[in-house]
């Protein structure tokens, strides 16, 4: 398997073999880190871009009496704050499994960016799809009802997963606890428990043990009025 | 506050209460099936009204103490808003 990183990246821009090559070399510090590690904190004054290499985790958003806002369940390839290199960051990352992440100094980034446009272009499209992403959680949020929003959240989980190769047949990694998909989705975790309940019950999905498990694809994607055209996968299964 | 028993259509035909303080309704609570595990038996406040609306709705152990919030809530609130006026 190669670089997630530059799989992820190559669904948004051809790279040349000497770009794939540089890139590699950027993302040459790895670090590994165990489930519930910070990777991302705010505030630190951090000169550094954190790229998800393996495993799982989420960004969120935590208030001062302890409430969460989960933003986005992230995947392996995903750069955790690209935002940094250019402004401050308003959300932390934390791991939800083991895994392991590179460290690019912001120098580094900003170098390649310099003598690279096509790699430039890639990144600023990788930012336009994190957008879309916020943009449908909040049509989500906003406007669908607790078992839409969960079959929908378990649709995009499950193809960007896929996506990254760490799915296997109907089911993927996704260690997650009805709180975190409370936190995510507005929602009490009595309704999440419900929704969880119904979906099992109706052999539509099942998140338990770690794991995500689609039985029934067809019924989950109705439920969630999913439709996988915001991601910008061309290779998204339908 | 008063607590009348009612069914509620949640799916698992849970038992309910209505809350009503002077007369007016304020909220809804509902009992927690086995379904919801460490929870199960808990009493949810389902829908709340007024200064009783919320996103984060509590789970309470039991009836006691759902009414020690509650009045706790409306006392607070009533203290701090004048009193709404009828359109």
């Amino acid at each position: 398997m190669g670089n997630p990183f530059i799989a992820n990246l190559s669904h948004y821009v051809k790279l040349t073999g000497g770009e794939s090559a540089a890139l590699d070399i950027l993302l040459g510090k790895r670090v590994p880190f165990g489930p519930g590690d910070e990777l991302v904190t705010p505030g630190r004054a951090g000169r550094h871009c954190h790229v998800l290499l393996q495993g799982q985790a989420f960004r969120h958003r935590n208030l001062a009496d302890g409430r969460r806002q989960i933003l986005l369940f992230q995947a392996p390839g995903d750069v955790l704050d690209l935002q940094g290199l250019f402004l401050g960051l308003d959300h932390e990352v934390t791991a939800l499994s083991r895994g392991e992440m590179a460290i690019v100094p912001h120098e580094a980034m900003d170098a390649l960016l310099d003598v690279n446009g096509n790699i430039a272009r890639g990144l600023w499209r990788l930012s336009l799809v994190e957008a879309a992403i916020f943009r449908e959680w909040m049509v989500g949020m906003g406007r669908r009802s607790a078992h839409a929003r969960i079959a929908h959240l378990l649709c995009e989980v499950f193809v960007r997963l896929r996506v990254t190769g760490i799915a296997q047949g109907d089911r993927c990694p996704f260690p997650v606890t009805q709180t975190h998909l409370s936190d995510a989705l507005g929602l009490s975790v009595v309704h999440t428990n419900r929704v969880l309940q119904t979906l099992r019950a109706d052999g539509v999905a099942d998140v338990r043990q770690g794991q995500l498990v689609v039985r029934d694809w067809q019924r989950l994607k109705l439920a969630g009025e999913f439709d996988p055209a915001y991601l910008h996968l061309a290779a998204a299964a339908a | 506050m008063t607590f009348q028993p009612v069914i509620v259509n949640i799916g698992e035909g849970a038992e309910g209460r209505l809350v009503f303080q002077d007369d007016q309704l304020v909220a809804v609570l509902v009992q927690l099936s086995a379904l919801h595990g460490e929870q199960a038996g808990g009493w949810f406040l389902e829908p709340g009204f007024g200064p009783l609306a919320g996103p984060n709705p509590p789970v309470f152990a039991d009836i006691d103490a759902a009414s020690e919030w509650l009045a706790a809530r409306l006392t607070a609130h009533a203290a701090i808003s004048p009193p709404i006026e009828r359109l």
